[in-house]
């Protein structure tokens, strides 16, 4: 999925027809050649695809059955989508209305034609004076990081900044251009971003460009000219960019969220393309949402931390391990030990158990139902070719991402299951026992230094056997957790020592109590007398 | 020896004999107490804790390690694995709360009663230097634990100080030892603490009981005439021993009480070990600065600190502005209704210190 080769400055690609029409050849000879890999990156429409419970596209394909679409009715046509492809989604299954995906990006344009400035900016100081709006955008260009990196108006309008007359500043001769299409505006800012020479003095990267058109957005906006989709300038601005390290940008990494939900949680604006609309919301009680919304923590992810920023697209069934292993590396590599992992496109993966953007704390009530749920031999096989296969729509819901999902009670597995989480859950007693211990001896007003020492031992060696989980063997679970529950079990001695000597110190300080007020009784006798002595 | 009982009972005791400090005992033991006196034994019981304080102290003293390395850990043995350690630090902790609270009740108590006038100028300036130098105990023991509320607290105390119109800088450097609360800091905490500050009150308890000892106990019903009156040399007296040291003992016993019962239920603790990286969430000084602080954050920085400033010169200096010889507290209702007031504001903004 890396951008073509061919994306290189080529005039006779430079309207959108022509582009157009070899993009369509170029398809179809990739469709030819069955490189579904092109008809995944013409399609631009999978339904929150990574999201198992939104919509049919989360199902990888061959071994795995899409789920019913759980989006909303759109009431806008349902812009079709291509069919389905190997690479592990799904598609909707009518004709596509667009050409097929572009084989490759269109051409980097040339940087806009300007006189040089020389330190001049005529367009600002007229432009200031206008009218409100216009003073309004000479200010927000001023604030910006291209007004304080000194690349000017012309820089993207082309004219003759150093002049003051508008016939001539303005003169088209002069390259000035009003502001480009949705399309021509990508060009327009690759023009200057994917130059290493231009870049080089801010140090920015210049990949952007090229990733964009590997996006779901770019591939829209290239392949089916669908000017809805987001371009550089809705995310970073017009004439106000913002660095991205700036917590006023919307490109900041705590204002991420609510910058892609202006777009994608739009009803009508995702109505067309049948997407769900409830990913904010649902991302915002997450556990990564939490982190990152309410508890600024700017390392959780974001939208952009699993779907990509300018490459933004949905993970793939078959590339979600590694995107989730960006950040959990140790769990990735334990996954990758599992028999779960051995089993391909039927493997259960990452969201199976955990969800996508509804991702919450993880605990032992994932083991198993309530109540086992219903079995029939295709809910793990397919009944045709009798391999295993994964129903993703038996994991919609939280409540159903369970271990008994797949595996029947009465199976060999369902046993070891039970052996994992009588440890799991033995272990996370023993840790809650001994914590709770340990509260109760510093409630008393004692020192628990030790213990607190022995239940980060404990609590180490337990988030250990948890992690374990994802090794899907019970007896490195059990190890684990046998050392966990020791370790609790030192803490909470530790602790209840503390405890007993408090009991003792208040038991001592009656006795002393008594002494005391004997000696008060006697002191006060002996005033008595004295005082009546003196009378 | 002797048949006859009366020679054997006028024979000096073998101690008397060696030292010949009866007439001075005798002379001690003699201190003019009215029988209207009150005292409510206040004073009695800031003596009391200074001992406990020294006592404890002094034990402290052979574990504590006065190093920002070695201070907390040795704090935490003291606490966790000396015998009895947790008891001495905790009488230490508790004893020491209690003496700023009962030296300030008996700096009410003589206030109320107007003990400070004529002849006992000197005893109340001497009370007062008394004060200053236990809340310079509270201020440098504070930081000996060497954990995060003792650093931050420290951090913020010195900072106030550093505030003072002209000498706060120096202040400020002289205090830490440098620009930030650190070792050096420490050392000069310590060394204050055990040695200058001991020093000084025992002097001042000293020359406040010699003073107490010469002039008696004030009467709160009517002043002490310049010139002795018949009536002044007809007053009722209580002895002061045994009747008026038995009644000292049972508030002692009281007191100490109140004490075992503190220690027991609530033992001294010990936050993290002070991190000058991480500035804690809130942070309050002891609750016998809380007020002045909290004034400190609701008026102009100059005049939060000019107040305490002001406010202690005008304490030492009180009783020679006061020269009424009236003692009755309703026919000083000026003086009274201020002093109440004060103290009301302190304790309110001590409470809203707390809760805020």
């Amino acid at each position: 999925m890396s951008p073509d080769p061919s994306l290189k400055q080529t005039p006779e690609m430079t309207t959108k027809t022509r582009s157009s029409k070899r993009m369509t050849r170029t398809a179809r000879i990739a469709a030819t050649l069955g490189l579904t890999v092109f008809a995944w990156l013409g399609i631009a429409l999978t339904a929150s695809a990574e999201d198992p419970s939104a919509s049919a596209s989360a199902a990888p394909s061959a071994e795995v059955t899409p789920a019913p679409s759980l989006a909303p009715t759109p009431s806008h046509p349902v812009i079709p989508t291509p069919g389905p492809s190997d690479d592990g989604w799904l598609f909707a299954t009518s004709e596509p209305s667009f050409g097929p995906p572009a084989a490759t990006a269109p051409p980097l344009p040339s940087m806009p034609v300007h006189t040089a400035a020389n330190g001049a900016n005529s367009c600002y100081d007229c432009h200031s004076a206008v009218n409100d709006k216009q003073a309004t955008i000479a200010a927000q260009w001023k604030d910006s990081a291209h007004g304080k990196g000194g690349i000017g108006c012309a820089d993207c309008h082309g004219g003759d900044p150093t002049s003051d007359q508008i016939t001539k500043a303005m003169d088209p001769a002069a390259g000035f251009s009003k502001a480009p299409d949705r399309q021509g505006t990508v060009g327009l800012c690759g023009s200057c971003h994917a130059n290493p020479t231009e870049m080089k003095a801010s140090g920015l990267p210049t990949d952007q460009y090229a990733k964009y058109w590997t996006s779901v957005h770019g591939q829209r906006l290239v392949s089916a000219g669908d000017t809805r989709v987001a371009i550089c300038s809705d995310c970073h601005g017009v004439h106000d960019i913002k660095k991205v390290s700036d917590p006023s940008a919307k490109t900041f990494a705590l204002n991420i969220p609510k910058l892609c939900a202006g777009c994608h949680a739009d009803a009508q604006r995702m109505a067309p393309y049948g997407i769900p609309t409830d990913q904010f919301d649902v991302y915002s009680k997450s556990v990564h949402g939490v982190a990152l919304l309410e508890n600024k923590d700017v390392r959780a992810p974001s939208c952009v931390g699993c779907h990509g920023s300018h490459d933004a697209q949905p993970p793939t069934s078959t590339t979600v391990v590694e995107v989730c292993g960006k950040c959990h590396t140790a769990t990735q590599d334990l996954y990758g030990q599992s028999r779960h992992s051995e089993l391909s496109a039927a493997a259960p993966k990452c969201w199976t158990c955990h969800g996508t953007h509804d991702v919450s704390q993880p605990s032992s009530a994932m083991f198993f139902h309530d109540t086992p749920p219903n079995y029939t031999c295709d809910t793990c096989h397919d009944l045709t070719t009798h391999k295993l296969r994964l129903e993703l729509s038996r994991f919609a819901k939280a409540e159903d991402r369970r271990c008994d999902t797949c595996h029947h009670p009465d199976s060999e597995i369902y046993a070891q299951i039970q052996g994992i989480a009588t440890a799991i859950t033995g272990a996370e007693t023993a840790y809650a026992d001994a914590d709770a211990a340990i509260e109760r001896a510093a409630g008393f007003g004692m020192l628990t230094d030790d213990a607190d020492v022995a239940l980060v031992g404990a609590k180490t060696s337990l988030i250990q056997a948890q992690a374990a989980i994802h090794t899907t063997k019970l007896k490195t679970v059990a190890e684990l957790s046998a050392d966990a529950r020791q370790k609790a079990g030192d803490a909470q001695a530790l602790a209840q020592s503390k405890i007993d000597e408090s009991v003792f110190r208040r038991e001592a300080m009656v006795i002393v109590i008594g002494l005391i007020l004997a000696c008060v009784v006697f002191l006060y006798m002996l005033k008595r007398k004295l005082d009546k002595e003196l009378d | 020896m002797t048949a006859d009982p009366a020679a054997r009972q006028r024979r000096p005791s073998w101690i008397e004999q060696r030292t010949r400090m009866g007439p001075v005992i005798n002379a001690a033991m003699h201190v003019r107490v009215p029988m209207s006196a009150k005292t409510m034994y206040f004073g009695g019981i800031a003596m009391f804790l200074f001992v406990i304080q020294a006592v404890t102290g002094t034990l402290l003293s052979l574990y504590y390690k006065p190093t920002p390395e070695a201070a907390y850990k040795s704090v935490q043995l003291i606490t966790s694995d000396v015998n009895f350690g947790w008891l001495i630090r905790s009488i230490h902790h508790w004893a020491a709360n209690l003496m700023i609270l009962f030296v300030v009740l008996h700096l009410a108590r003589v206030f109320m009663q107007a003990a400070y006038k004529y002849p006992r100028e000197l005893t109340w300036v001497v009370g007062a230097l008394l004060f200053m130098v236990t809340l310079g105990f509270g201020f440098t023991g504070y930081l000996l634990p060497w954990d995060q509320r003792a650093y931050w607290a420290t951090v913020v105390g010195t900072e106030i100080a550093g505030s003072v119109p002209f000498v706060g800088e120096t202040l400020l450097l002289m205090l830490r030892g440098g620009a930030d609360v650190t070792g050096e800091t420490m050392g000069r905490f310590f060394g204050i603490h055990v040695l200058v500050l001991p020093l000084s009150l025992a002097g001042l308890l000293g020359l406040h009981m010699i003073l107490v000892h010469q002039l008696g106990l004030a009467n709160p019903k009517r002043p002490e005439p310049r010139v002795p009156t018949k009536e002044f040399e007809e007053e009722p007296l209580r002895p002061f021993f045994p009747h008026y040291i038995v009644d000292e003992l049972v508030a002692w016993y009281v007191l100490l009480a109140v004490l075992v019962v503190l220690v027991s239920v609530f033992p001294a603790g010990l936050e993290e070990q002070a991190n000058p990286l991480q500035t804690p969430a809130h942070i309050k000084p002891e609750w016998y600065y809380l007020g002045v602080y909290e004034l400190l954050k609701l008026v102009p920085r100059i005049i939060g600190i000019l107040t305490p400033i002001v406010g202690i010169g005008l304490l030492v200096m009180w009783p020679f502005l006061d020269r009424r010889p009236e003692v009755r507290m309703r026919r000083r209702k000026l003086a009274v209704g201020g002093f109440s007031l004060i103290g009301i504001a302190l304790v309110a903004l001590t409470v809203w210190g707390y809760v805020s």
